[in-house]
């Protein structure tokens, strides 16, 4: 590690291939005086499933919802399928086939399963502008076993479901909307091992697919070497490592965040010692 | 609305109404008897407790049960059950709209200074008004959902700027509705009275067209009433603005990231809502013969409006609640009040007896849901 500049992590610059369906180059964010992302570049291979690791508040949130279309980043640019990407709010970037699964789910707790399915989607008996219910819970139904999720009943409120069963709701609307590149953010939260499990199965099953590329922030190293092809870690707003996670293990990944920590560490201890 | 019931077996397809019914941990079996199916509506303990206090002064005074009376409770309730109504879908996305108190005195007077001092025929003329007051909503819902101001404050503030503007221009005067004078002619009428035909001058009363559509014809209110909490009932169930609506109060942020036009959606029903007390205000105007500058009785009118949609099973908190509950609340209001008049209670005693009937009916109310929950 290079020490002169060892009070910020180095800048990885991922090579990007021709096949990315999603390239993002150095994006900056900032919230008042607060930096969140500082220089960040991403890709994403077409059939892909990339993790995305930091510790809180490294701005990987920011970035997905940045990805997302619900907020602009203030410098830098993003290309989809090599075309610039410029999303002007939610809708437009799922037009361009980005879905995203937020932490916060965006469930609607007194609607039913498949009401939350075609969220802002919703079938209508044209031309009348009344819901089509029958047609919108066969397709929920059809959805639903097609990504071999297994809801009991979908006409009750998803008030009444699991975290995990929430989740895979949650990840079915997105998939079931013809998203092509889907961010998952933070998909095992608050979670036991066998609704993640559930989960990591999901994803797996769409990656065998191999119709849609996926961004998936997540926590648990096991996981992201279990689950993804490919490691990004954020530190500070800025990429720290970007590796195919056959080339790294949980001890490399580990080292990066522990060492992080001591450093931050003993420059606290050396301001202090300064004073 | 067939799907309004909640017991439709699971393979049927119930709208979003059995769902919320059966979150609430209600068994929806086929077998259930009347009272259980009602129970298990959203409007359920209500309806009941409505029933409860109908029957109580049906027993308790001869005249309840009379038609005469029915058309006497009309007045007492349908205005409420419209401006419960629109607040429903207010209220539903968690916020309030206390300015229906303000359109409902200002539209009148708009009403009139159209037709009477512009020259604007009469439907143009309350079209206008009301299209002022759904300039009032559009800018409730832009300092609610834009400026980001809570709409008890804004909706507050536009209530009482609009009950000024009222006195301004109305200089605090009571004028003639237009189109609503009453014109009575004469004319001889023939009776035989023991096989003598005898000839009388009988007076007839004539009502305009306008006048019986607009709130004097005896059912007028009820039938505006009906079609408007019908119309708004299956939009709130069956349409896109329902759902999103009901998304928008559960859930507000993630019905954003989901892409539902939250702003949109909130601004819509603001507008639908102070149009709603435009239109009562004209109705009332109308059937009275009379605009008046009263605002304290605005304010009355207001809180009715609330209460209704309260009392009919929506939540203060948002996310729930249902337009047909509005009326049912509005009916149980205007039993109540018309009851407690029949019984001849003392006027001075009246508001103290409703006030305390309105709780004793809720708690009521509140157990009864409870019996419904415990029913399984």
């Amino acid at each position: 590690m290079p020490d002169a500049a060892s009070s910020e992590p180095e800048v990885v610059q991922p090579t990007s291939a021709s096949d990315d369906v999603l390239r993002v180059e150095h994006i900056s964010k900032r919230f008042g005086p607060v930096t969140a992302l500082r220089d960040v570049s991403l890709h994403l291979r077409k059939g892909e499933v990339l993790g995305l690791l930091g510790d809180n508040g490294t701005g990987k949130s920011t970035l997905i919802k940045i990805l997302s279309g619900f907020q602009k980043q203030d410098g830098g640019e993003m290309f989809l399928h090599g075309e610039p990407y410029m999303p002007k709010g939610v809708d437009d970037a799922r037009s361009k086939g980005i879905d995203t699964v937020y932490q916060d789910l965006a469930l609607i707790d007194e609607l039913s399963v498949y009401h939350n399915l075609f969220l802002r989607r919703e079938l209508v008996h044209k031309p009348l502008p009344f819901l089509a219910n029958r047609e919108m819970k066969l397709q929920a139904r059809k959805a639903l076993d097609e990504i071999g999720i297994n809801i009991p009943r979908i006409d009750v409120a998803v008030a009444r479901l699991s975290g995990g069963q929430r989740q895979a709701i949650a990840v079915a609307r997105t998939v079931n909307g013809d998203a092509d590149i889907i961010l998952l953010d933070e998909p095992l939260a608050a979670m036991g091992a066998k609704e993640g499990s559930m989960i990591l199965d999901l994803v797996a099953r769409l990656k065998a697919e191999g119709k849609v590329s996926i961004v998936m922030i997540l926590h648990n190293y096991v996981h992201v070497l279990q689950a993804c092809d490919r490691v990004s870690m954020i530190q500070e707003g800025v990429i720290a490592l970007d590796k195919p996670t056959a080339e790294t293990s949980v001890e490399e990944l580990t080292d990066i965040v522990v060492n992080e920590y001591r450093r931050a560490r003993e420059e606290v201890h050396a301001a202090d010692a300064a004073q | 609305m067939a799907t309004e019931t909640a017991e439709s077996p699971p393979a049927s397809p119930g709208a979003g109404k059995g769902d919320a019914a059966h979150k609430r941990g209600i068994s929806l079996r086929g077998d259930d008897g009347v009272l259980t199916r009602v129970l298990a509506l959203r409007e359920g303990s209500i309806i009941v407790v409505t029933l409860v206090v109908a029957i109580y002064f049906a027993l308790n005074t001869s005249s309840f049960f009379t038609s005469a009376n029915f058309k006497t409770l009309l007045p007492y309730f349908a205005p409420f059950a419209i401006l419960g109504a629109g607040e429903v879908f207010v209220m539903i996305l968690g916020e309030i709209d206390l300015s229906i108190g303000g359109t409902y005195l200002l539209a009148p007077y708009l009403f009139y200074k159209l037709s009477a001092t512009v020259g604007l025929p009469l439907v143009p003329a309350v079209i206008v008004a009301l299209i002022a007051c759904m300039a009032v909503g559009l800018i409730n819902g832009f300092f609610t959902a834009i400026v980001g101001i809570s709409s008890f404050v804004v909706t507050l503030g536009m209530l009482f700027a609009l009950e000024g503007l009222t006195l301004v221009i109305s200089h605090g005067q009571q004028v003639e509705t237009p189109g609503a004078q009453v014109h009575a002619t004469t004319r001889e009428a023939t009776h035989v009275v023991n096989g003598v035909h005898i000839h009388l001058p009988e007076q007839v009363n004539h009502i305009s067209t306008f006048a019986k559509i607009f709130g004097a014809g005896i059912y007028s209110e009820l039938i505006w009433a009906l079609v408007i909490v019908i119309v708004l009932q299956v939009v709130l169930t069956f349409t896109r603005w329902g759902l999103h609506t009901v998304a928008v109060g559960s859930n507000k942020l993630g019905a954003g990231e989901a892409g539902v036009h939250v702003k949109l959606v909130m601004i819509r029903n603001f507008v639908l809502c102070a149009t709603a007390g435009g239109l009562v205000g004209i109705l009332e105007a109308v059937r009275s013969a009379s605009v008046q500058a009263d605002t304290a009785g605005a304010n009355e009118i207001l809180f009715y409006g609330i209460s209704a949609a309260v009392i009919g099973g929506t939540l203060l908190a948002g996310g729930s609640g249902t337009v047909v509950g509005a009326l049912i609340g509005a009916l149980f209001l205007g039993i109540l009040k018309d009851g407690l008049v029949l019984q001849g209670v003392n006027a001075n005693y009246l508001l103290l007896y409703l006030g305390l009937a309105i709780i004793l009916a809720m708690t009521i109310n509140v157990y009864v849901q409870r019996v419904r929950r415990g029913n399984h």
